[in-house]
């Protein structure tokens, strides 16, 4: 199960992605995400592609990589893809299309296609730079990172460091339930459960199963983790330092313009249209 | 204690087998015999051979486990595997129970053949007869009573539940629990009870081979006793073969009748308990803490070099018995020489043993 799930781990190679702030990283994130949203049509799709492809590449991690990190979520994007086909807002206008197949009350066009696919792509492009994200940050500078971009948001009180706490335990808690969880499948598969030779309806019996075990764990695991925080002296709010400390250089204040540009670029291109 | 190994090595018997690909695999040692099983026991049951694991090979994640693990256990018995934090030993059990499969050489388990590549094997078949037993095994019990786990297993190697019902209560009484205990719910048990039914939970589907991972972990010393020789009965009497996981040596010292030894995903030794003696001094560098008795007897025989023709003892009562015999014969022939006209003798003697 954790050897399929890919997004959430760093990969190390030492590129010049790799070394640049967290905060830039994550804000260039949210710009791309906005960008995303504000795209209208194929052009400033494939333009978001091209660059993505580019700050891919600069992170020296193989492309295949990347489609592996979809790959979890691809029944995900086949449902968006047929429920935007099928029910989208493309898919009525039968008149203006290139052509059209109409089945009783389903109408099948090609502007409905092309709505389907662009839906499709933008939930990749998304996929691919959360990846890239995770894949060149660890997730401790991750929280840090996250923490650095709230705290000029909430100046009073301890809420960026409570979301930031809360984010670095969750990060740290998902694959260990995830390889509890496999262990327990392990487990059963040894007492002749495997949940690969299994059809359908027992897969989710057996998934169902694990509810009780991985929960008790969750609980035991976050009992120990709390009395362990505390028996370590961790108190929210109390001033401390940081081991490596952020350093915000000249490439991170580029990387996070060139980013800015692009969501205005994508509601121009939009407003012009 | 380094004098003492040499001269054991030097000695009476070979030392034990190195398996990491430098020296060729040996036949098999000799070991402890188990009266009622003896005429099956020379039949390879188990049989590694340049055995490979890389965990999610082909991702940038991957990371070898195994390398060239070349193993080969006989039936009915008790075999210990030491190693230390991340030296193979989990992997191992899951190569041997098709929870993995190889990445390269092959694995032999009863008549089952796993090799590289294998698609989509039934495995049923080899895991009703090759238990696994994993850490923290209570932590796997998810049923709301200790019948239904104690069930699970035997119900999907298809018997019925008559069957399944017959052959829980059975693993139960072998583990020594209580009837009482079977409508209760597992999380409701103490920790030792919990531990036994999850062991039991394994043993209901009747494995020819036993394997158990670190199954005396975070148990009271008392219930790591009781476990060891639940494990040695059903080894001698019931001719199972057993595999146990342990990062203490002492604990199984008294009834193993193999050791492997793992380090860095090698198999670095296979033999006995005396055998690991005279390899006691690797033992440090493969990360394996050097159990007591084996420093205890290392720093007799170095003051009394007649223990070294000895076998080791495997417990510490024998252990006792035999230094003070060599120490009673030492004083012996000490006062022999003094009333012989060699005032010095036992002066000598003393400071030449110390």
């Amino acid at each position: 199960m954790r050897d399929k799930l890919m997004i959430g781990r760093m990969i190390p190679t030492g590129s010049r992605i790799h070394g640049l702030d967290p905060r830039a990283k994550i804000a260039a994130m949210l710009l791309f995400t906005a960008a995303l949203i504000l795209s209208d049509g194929w052009l400033p799709v494939v333009a978001l592609a091209v660059l993505a492809a580019v700050v891919l590449a600069a992170t020296r991690i193989p492309f295949k990589t990347y489609l592996r990190a979809m790959r979890p979520l691809r029944w995900l994007m086949l449902f968006v893809f047929l429920f935007q086909w099928f029910g989208g807002t493309g898919a009525g206008n039968a008149d203006e299309a290139a052509w059209a197949w109409t089945f009783g009350p389903v109408a099948l066009t090609s502007s409905g296609l092309s709505e389907a696919l662009l839906a499709v792509s933008r939930m990749a492009l998304l996929i691919v730079f959360t990846a890239l994200l995770t894949f060149t940050t660890a997730p401790s500078m991750l929280s840090r990172g996250v923490e650095g971009l709230i705290k000029p948001l909430a100046r009073r009180g301890t809420g960026a460091e409570r979301f930031s706490l809360m984010m670095r335990l969750a990060l740290r808690f998902v694959p260990a339930l995830l390889e509890e969880a496999q262990t327990i499948l392990k487990a059963q598969a040894a007492r002749g459960a495997d949940y690969e030779e299994m059809n359908p309806r027992e897969k989710a019996r057996l998934l169902l199963s694990l509810l009780v075990p991985v929960t008790v764990g969750a609980f035991r695991r976050a009992e120990e983790l709390t009395t362990s925080l505390e028996a370590r002296g961790y108190r929210i709010g109390a001033p401390r330092t940081a081991y490596r400390g952020l350093a915000w250089r000249g490439a991170d204040t580029w990387f996070t313009l060139l980013f800015a540009l692009l969501p205005i670029a994508a509601l121009a291109l939009r407003l012009t249209a | 204690m380094r004098g003492w190994i040499k001269r054991r090595a030097a000695g009476k018997r070979n030392s034990g087998k190195r398996l990491d690909g430098r020296n060729p695999v040996g036949g098999p040692p000799e070991s402890v015999p188990c009266p009622q099983i003896a005429a099956g026991r020379s039949e390879t049951v188990i049989e590694l051979t340049d055995a490979d694991y890389i965990y999610q090979a082909g991702s940038p994640f991957a990371a070898a486990a195994l390398y060239g693990v070349n193993i080969r256990i006989r039936r009915g018995t008790l075999v210990g595997i030491a190693g230390g934090t991340g030296s193979g030993k989990s992997t191992l059990l899951q190569l041997l129970n098709g929870l993995l499969l190889p990445a390269g050489g092959s694995v032999r388990v009863l008549d089952h053949m796993l090799v590289p590549g294998l698609q989509k094997p039934k495995l049923n078949a080899l895991r009703r007869r090759v238990g696994l037993s994993f850490q923290f095994p209570e932590q796997h019990l998810f049923e709301d009573t200790v019948e239904k786990d104690l069930m699970f297993g035997p119900l999907n190697f298809g018997m019925t539940r008559e069957q399944a019902q017959a052959q829980a209560l059975e693993a139960l009484h072998a583990m020594k629990l209580d009837d009482s205990l079977l409508k209760r719910h597992p999380l409701t048990l103490s920790g030792g009870q919990m531990r036994k039914a999850a062991i039991a939970s394994v043993l209901a589907a009747g494995p020819e081979v036993l394997m158990l991972d670190e199954p005396t972990a975070t148990l009271d010393s008392a219930a790591r006793r009781e476990l060891v020789l639940l494990l040695a009965r059903l080894c001698r009497e019931e001719g199972r073969t057993i595999l146990v996981v342990t990062h203490r040596i002492e604990e199984l010292l008294e009834v193993a009748d193999e050791w492997i030894v793992m380090h860095e995903g090698r198999a670095v030794f296979q033999g006995d308990a005396d055998e690991l003696g005279d390899r006691a001094d690797e033992l440090d560098q493969w990360g394996v803490a050097v159990p007591e008795p084996l420093k205890c007897w290392a720093e007799w025989t170095a003051r009394l070099p007649q223990l070294a023709a000895l076998p080791l003892p495997r417990t510490a009562q024998e252990m006792a018995r035999r230094i003070a015999e060599a120490v009673h014969q030492s004083a012996n022939r000490s006062a022999l020489e003094a009333e012989a006209g060699n005032p010095g003798g036992l002066e000598a003697s003393v400071c030449a043993t110390n």
